[in-house]
């Protein structure tokens, strides 16, 4: 390796608190080659973001604090630095994107003039060279049309084109070193292999040196040269891309590599699996196997929801979801898979009754929701149940967790009261959620602890139906596995009816036995998982899963062209 | 749709709100017990005087018939007579619109050059001493009633220290420029920490958001990101808290005006209440609440101009 342009020695930082000072990074030593990708990679609260808001100190509290190391680049100490001589720094030397664009750029400013901004204060351009040049830069990201678009604001772009505004305000000050945090988390995959493959694309053209923190290790494999694995504030082992993931010297990242959905199952799941897979096979030829009628029966289902307009003008109306229809049998495990803004989740909420029908019928267990609305919605409170996307705002922040779980036994009652708190001790249990953890409120708990209590509060309906929402979306790659391995016995145990909806179609892969592919509002293809994955019919379908990332660096990444830039 | 159509689209719908405020202060005003032709007349006036006067001003007719001459008199801009001025209500009223309009106006822009300021100090210094200071002084802004403030500052600044007049209008610009400064200086000690309050709170939240951090990531100074990102994203949730504070005012400076002798509408308002003087509280009240809304109109135009994720 060259010499570093970024040297990090035994970096160590503290948090003053109550019960006095805690290490949060301790002892970190990393290098930066020139021109080299680094990647970062671990689970939420390992220290990786905090790592980098450290090198160019920006750190997130005034009770946070660096004690000892040093981080030399060109010949100094970043620490050493005054704040004055730290702005110089920031941006100029070293940039940064961020994993949510659309919180990141200035909502009231133009994107041209957040780009023109940096220009114009590091490398002191007037008011019509730094426009040109962000105008060139904006093309060189991947906008399709930079002089219009220089005047756009950012909520009129897509997430996509808002992370590569944000990637062109960090190139605007014309940096050596660009850190990257996790800025692919919330895109579509599509999008993320679109804006990985910039981000290499920018490597090559200007020599930029990346970290790039992640905690998607299929991303690492495809983009990075070297992997510096975090665990609680460590960095437990760095190496070279291939001979880290084929040889992982420590358990931690063992147990990352094996969370990560693109693995084969694991030996863990692998009974659960196999039968599942027995399962798949019988239910693959439909007749006499499967009971006649369908739990959830979807015909032609238009959903429409309203624009706002004007007082005489005609109501508008965005169709979310247009003629869409899908039978779930009792007891099958379907995912819907799509990108943001497919109409997964409306699908969803509609199947649930939680949202106006536009046209077409939802039938459940037999009863349509728009004939006898009544009848049905009281059916679907008392044998579905939803699990949601976010764990701590889905749940009442004022109750603990046995309140929310005994108010749904209560409402519900099926339970009879005296029964309530032995129930609640057994939904627990079947989550795998310690009973010591009853008394807390959502806030004490941490997410993947938060979602097993959402997940016992759905079980809590005894619902013969489980509407799951992205529900392992916002969890770490280890905390995912475990609940979908959760879902998964689940299903196996209850007599379960469980509709997946994910962007994550690994996940989906792994877990579901059907899938169902959505696009723009209509259902593009659906099949048996093994079949859709092995073989799609659509090129959609085919793209969708060509831009995965997958943990074996030697199977690129392919951005593949379905989508045009958004114009 | 383009984002400033509301523009032409919303003044429809001030008709509604217009004729719903006509008909809630045609009754209310006749509400009031006492007749003003007995009052303009004097306890000893005879039936017959009494009568006249009566059929004069339509007094006389069915109430259902009244409003409707009301309405007909509105439709051709006119609000009748004033019984005890006996002249045009329109006239009246325009002639105590200025004094009452300025001191608004001086009142809300002095709030802001108070507010504003001071917003920023404690909010860039959060937690600090001086932020504390700021936090605690302008409790006392919310503490103290207005009509005792006024009575404090007229002890202090015009009668210890005679800087400024005691009470009055004047006649010359920077005559009532200086009459306007002690009840405006009133109004805004308290109006300004409201929006102190609201505008300080949002600062805080905006030096600490990604906006803030994305921008000092790139290298801006403490002082960019706080004029170019952190101010402007603030200032957007006090619009609407002005707005609803100027309506309040508007209706709300009769106190001020009667303390500093403003020869104003509200001290117009609260004579012809005593008087019984129908058509010109009617007027008032139509001025107001038209005024009421234009505010709220404006409010909304400044927040669509100031951001542009709004739609309305």
């Amino acid at each position: 390796m060259s010499a570093p342009l970024l040297s990090i020695r035994d970096l160590s930082v503290v948090v003053r608190g109550d019960q006095g000072p805690r290490t949060l990074l301790d002892r970190v030593s990393l290098d930066l080659a020139p021109g080299e990708i680094l990647g970062l990679v671990g689970e939420s609260g390992s220290g990786k973001s905090l790592l980098c808001r450290s090198l160019v100190q920006l750190l997130p509290s005034r009770a946070i604090s660096v004690t000892q190391g040093e981080v030399r680049m060109g010949g100094r100490d970043l620490l050493a630095l005054s704040e004055a001589q730290m702005q110089q720094v920031r941006g100029a030397e070293i940039g940064m994107i961020f994993q949510n664009p659309s919180s990141h750029l200035d909502p009231l400013m133009r994107v041209g003039d957040q780009i023109v901004e940096g220009l114009r204060f590091h490398r002191r351009l007037d008011r019509a060279a730094a426009k040109a040049e962000a105008i060139a830069l904006m093309g060189q990201v991947g906008f399709t049309d930079p002089p219009r678009q220089f005047a756009a604001y950012p909520h009129e772009f897509s997430g996509g084109m808002r992370q590569r505004a944000m990637i062109a305000v960090a190139l605007a000050c014309d940096p050596k070193i660009l850190i990257a945090d996790e800025p692919t988390t919330a895109l579509d995959v599509t999008i993320q292999a679109q804006i990985l493959r910039l981000l290499m694309e920018l490597r090559e053209r200007r020599g930029l040196s990346i970290i790039l923190i992640t905690h998607d290790l299929g991303v690492v494999a495809q983009t990075c040269d070297r992997i510096a694995v975090m665990r609680q504030g460590r960095v437990v082992e760095v190496g070279d891309k291939r001979a880290l993931l084929a040889r992982p010297a420590h358990a931690y990242t063992r147990a990352l590599i094996a969370s990560h959905p693109s693995m084969p199952v694991t030996n863990e799941c692998s009974e659960v699996d196999d039968q599942a897979d027995e399962a798949k096979v019988a239910s693959l030829p439909p007749p006499s196997a499967v009971p006649a009628r369908p739990l959830v029966e979807i015909d032609d289902l238009h959903i429409r929801y309203p624009l706002p307009g004007g007082l005489f003008g005609r109501r508008r109306s965005f169709s979310a979801v247009k003629g869409v229809s899908l039978q779930i049998r009792p007891g099958e495990t379907v995912g819907i898979v799509g990108e943001s803004g497919s109409g997964k989740s409306t699908l969803a909420r509609a199947m649930l009754g939680l949202t106006p029908i536009a046209d077409g019928h939802v039938t459940f267990d037999g009863v349509t929701l728009r004939g006898q609305p009544r009848v049905a919605l009281a059916k679907i409170r008392h044998q579905a149940a939803m699990v949601f996307q976010d764990p701590f705002n889905s749940l009442n922040p004022r109750l603990t967790i046995s309140q929310t779980l005994t108010e749904v036994l209560r409402v519900q009652g099926k339970v009879p009261s005296a029964a309530i708190p032995a129930r609640v001790v057994e939904l627990l249990a079947l989550v795998e959620l310690d009973p010591e953890l009853a008394g807390r409120r959502p806030r004490q708990l941490s997410g993947g602890q938060c979602q097993r209590a959402g997940i016992a509060r759905a079980l809590a309906v005894d619902p013969r139906l489980i509407v799951a929402d992205e529900c392992v979306a916002a969890l770490d790659v280890t905390i995912q596995a475990q609940i979908v391995a959760l879902f998964q016995r689940l299903v196996k145990t209850m007599e379960l009816t469980l509709v997946f909806i994910a962007h994550d179609l690994a996940i989906v892969r792994h877990l579901c036995e059907r899938v169902v592919v959505m696009h723009h509002g209509r259902i593009v293809e659906e099949g048996p998982c093994a079949e859709v994955f092995e073989r799609p019919r659509e090129a959609y379908t085919a793209a969708l899963i060509a831009a995965i990332p997958d943990i074996d660096p030697e199977r690129r990444l392919l951005a593949p062209p379905v989508e045009k830039l958004a114009s | 749709m383009h984002r400033y159509s509301f523009i032409l689209m919303r003044p429809l719908q001030f008709v509604p709100v217009v004729f719903g405020v006509s008909l809630i202060t045609f009754i209310l005003v006749r509400m009031i017990p006492g007749d003003p032709a007995r009052v303009l007349l004097g306890a000893r006036a005879t039936p017959t005087a009494i009568a006249n006067i009566r059929a004069q001003f339509g007094l006389d007719e069915p109430l259902w018939l009244q409003y409707l001459y009301f309405l007909r008199n509105l439709a051709n801009g006119e609000m009748g007579m004033s019984i005890v001025y006996r002249i045009d209500v329109l006239r009246l009223i325009g002639t105590r619109i200025e004094p009452t309009f300025a001191l608004i106006l001086c009142s809300v822009l002095l709030s802001i050059l108070i507010a504003v300021p001071l917003a920023a100090i404690a909010a860039r210094n959060q937690g600090r001493p001086v932020d504390h200071a700021i936090r605690f002084v302008s409790t006392f802004g919310i503490g103290f009633p207005p009509f005792w403030l006024g009575l404090m500052l007229i002890m202090l600044l015009a009668v210890r220290f005679p800087i400024f007049p005691v009470s009055g209008y004047g006649e010359t610009l920077g005559d009532k420029l200086a009459h306007l400064v002690l009840p405006a200086l009133t109004i805004a000690l308290s109006l300004s920490t409201v929006l102190l309050r609201s505008l300080r709170a949002a600062m805080v939240d905006w030096l600490k958001s990604d906006v803030a951090t994305a921008a000092r990531a790139r290298g801006m100074p403490e002082s960019i990101v706080f004029w170019r990102h952190v101010l402007p994203n603030s200032i957007a949730p006090t619009i609407n808290l002005l707005a609803v504070n100027i309506g309040w005012l508007i209706g709300g400076t009769v106190v001020i005006e009667s303390i500093f002798a403003l020869p104003g509408m509200g001290q117009l308002l609260v004579r012809a209440i005593f008087s019984r003087d129908y058509m010109v509280v009617q007027g008032i009240a139509m001025v107001f609440a038209c005024a009421t809304v234009l505010v709220n109109f404006l409010a909304d135009i400044a927040t669509v101009a100031a951001d542009p994720r709004v739609k309305l």
